[in-house]
């Protein structure tokens, strides 16, 4: 392999790293405060949307992302609503807010677009370099940040005190709704910022493919923490790159290549690292005063 | 027997609540994209309920939905997320496919055998999801959600590859050897002209049907008929409740999400045996994740699902109907089946909380 085509491989690499490590970053914000949110994979295409419909609407590439980031939070804000103040089953709600997120893009697309499985040309792009779109470099300090804000802040410390024990953080006079919610909004920020890398020219209906899921497997390979999800994302978006660009070059057949990382996590979580540890009160509804 | 009292009442409020109020913002959508409401409903009766044919259509569509559905919910009782029904089904039906095509044998014993077969794959593949949550604790939405990646390209590689039958049915489409006549579904639309439903051929009303209904009376007998069920509800209500009350809740979780993907095995039945006969990684995806929005509609009881798999064809008739005859996108479907389970499970919230207080009350 000669160096450009080296080169080739590892910006091309975090190009299909960035979206997934951004929503798994999200994921761990969430489910530090106790929220689980499978819903990453709808808050990813409908910020997907938002950013090309924002873009041309707006006639900003910026102002595009701020109204992808925005419309992140708005649908995320949904699933606080449902599962923080409702306390419903958080897996419900990600999987209806799944639905609802395919259909309210797709129902956009053929009213504003006028066509139902994709948008129209998005003219306004970030530039690219070897293939990458350069915002996924934007990848590095939101990792540091968020690696800072949860483990060396005050904010940091009541959000992963909400999700380990919620009972003992309420009698300490932490609000466990504000913070499981600025949990949540947080990871739907993360949807738009992953979008932004996302899109290429356009969107298309069922664009994310699934890497929403993958967030979530890569947050739990990253044990909940910002650096190890994202070396996790980085491993899933390497391994699908190497597919893409060496697929006729090796012998092995292309489907193998495409399984390891999915195989290779099972066999990771399933023991050659110990057991990873959800936040004690993940996915667990908070009943103040609960008798 | 449970008596039926109002509480049962309350409960069963909250689906139709749901379906109600999804009804009404489907109007409203309707309205603000500029139809005519009666234009919309007179579109929607077309495609559903208008001619046999049509409504036909709804029972034979419901069938793998209601088969998703049961697998999903049969997990769900067990406190199990089986997000890897979608990939059990695609193992499950390449499994049943194999035992159609290879193994000759008088069609008596074919049929139930690659009926057996499709549970069987779908049992396997997963095994090693249901053993990794119960040895390991590892959360099998993780670990369903792998193996249904792991799934499809699988059987994206053996059918282009080993598995291979390009040329044999002339098409160039990758898929398998076809699968032997001793074993492909035959339809009993003729069942039903008999009794007097003009159910025309080209809707597959098939043994898939059967399969399905007998799936459906077998999980139900399981639940509520025997130990192993009551065990699997116990888990259900409360893992904490169910370990103080001696269930092995171990054994009965990995039992309990090994069944539900030999259900889910049988999703494919009717598509790769009746309608294609040979199987092909191209059968219709996205089933699995239906399943489980059957479910949480369905409640969960063998019964609610049937109720909501019907649903979910008739929506998707409807979907239809607004597409060719309307303004109203087919996505508005997708829409308002969202906000349903949300306003369901809403609803049904605070419908539990008034129970508790109401309860609460009377005991006073």
């Amino acid at each position: 392999m000669d160096l450009s085509t080296l080169l080739d491989y590892v910006f091309k690499g975090l190009d299909t790293s960035a979206p997934i490590a951004f929503a798994a970053l999200g994921g761990v914000f969430s489910e530090k405060s106790g929220v689980v949110n499978i819903a990453l994979e709808g808050g990813m295409l409908f910020s997907a949307f938002s950013i090309v419909w924002g873009s041309i609407a707006f006639h900003s590439l910026w102002w595009g992302l701020l109204f992808a980031v925005i419309i992140g939070m708005a649908f995320a804000a949904i699933h606080a609503v449902v599962t923080v103040t409702y306390k419903v089953n958080q897996i419900v709600s990600g999987v209806a807010l799944n639905i609802l997120a395919e259909g309210v893009a797709r129902f956009l697309s053929q009213n504003i677009f006028g066509q139902e499985t994709q948008s129209a040309m998005n003219p306004y792009a970030f530039p690219t370099y070897r293939g990458m779109n350069i915002f996924a470099l934007a990848l590095i300090p939101i990792t540091a940040i968020s690696w800072f804000v949860l483990n060396k802040t005050v904010f940091g410390l009541r959000l992963r005190s909400v999700g380990e024990n919620p009972e003992a953080a309420d009698t300490l006079g932490i609000n466990v709704t504000l913070m499981r919610y600025s949990g949540v909004l947080i990871s739907g920020a993360m949807c738009g910022l992953s979008a932004a890398v996302l899109y290429p020219s356009r969107w298309v209906s069922g664009m994310t493919g699934g890497r929403g899921f993958i967030a979530l497997a890569a947050m739990i390979f990253g044990r909940w923490s910002p650096i190890g999800a994202v070396l996790a994302s980085l491993l899933f978006g390497y391994a699908d790159t190497a597919r893409i660009m060496f697929e006729s070059k090796i012998q092995i057949p292309s489907q193998f290549v495409q399984m390891f990382p999915y195989v290779l996590a099972v066999v990771v979580l399933g023991g050659l690292v110990g057991k990873a540890r959800a936040p004690a009160a993940d996915g667990l509804p908070y009943e103040k005063g609960e008798d | 027997m449970k008596r039926f009292n109002k509480y049962t009442l309350y409960e069963i409020s909250a689906p139709l609540i749901g379906f109600v109020a999804s009804m009404l913002i489907l109007l409203v959508i309707v309205i603000i994209v500029g139809e005519n409401p009666g234009t919309a409903t007179d579109a929607i009766w077309k495609m559903t309920f208008a001619s046999s044919t049509r409504t036909a259509t709804i029972l034979s569509t419901a069938v793998p939905e209601f088969l998703a559905g049961l697998a999903a919910a049969f997990a769900f009782r067990a406190n199990i997320f089986n997000i890897g029904v979608e990939g059990q089904y695609f193992v499950g039906g390449l499994v049943g496919a194999l035992a159609g095509i290879y193994v000759p044998l008088p069609a008596w014993l074919h049929l139930p055998f690659v009926v057996i077969a499709a549970m069987v794959g779908g049992a396997l593949w997963t095994a090693i999801p249901a053993a990794l949550k119960v040895s390991r604790g590892i959360h099998e939405v993780i670990t369903t959600i792998m193996f249904n990646n792991i799934a499809l390209a699988l059987v994206n590689y053996l059918v282009n590859g080993p598995l291979s039958g390009i040329g044999a049915g002339g098409s160039l489409e990758p898929q398998t050897k076809h699968i032997l006549p001793t074993a492909l579904f035959g339809n009993i639309n003729g069942l039903f002209r008999a009794v007097g439903w003009n159910v025309p051929d080209s809707v597959y009303l098939d043994y898939s049907l059967p399969v399905a209904i007998l799936a459906g009376v077998v999980v139900w007998f399981i639940l509520f008929r025997l130990r192993i069920g009551f065990d699997v509800r116990a888990i259900g209500t409360s893992t904490d409740v169910a370990l103080y009350a001696g269930i092995n809740v171990g054994r009965t979780q990995l039992w309990a999400f090994i069944f539900s993907g030999a259900l889910a095995g049988l999703i494919g039945l009717q598509e790769i045996f009746a309608v294609r006969g040979y199987y092909t990684f191209q059968i219709a995806s996205g089933l699995g994740f239906d399943g489980i929005a059957i479910a949480l509609i369905g409640r969960n009881s063998p019964i609610g699902v049937v109720f909501a798999a019907l649903l979910f064809a008739f929506l998707r008739q409807a979907g239809y109907g607004l597409q060719f005859f309307t303004k109203v996108p087919n996505s508005v479907i997708s829409v308002i089946t969202g906000l349903m389970i949300l306003i369901i499970v809403v609803t049904s919230e605070l419908v539990s909380r008034y129970i508790k207080a109401l309860r609460k009350k009377e005991a006073m």
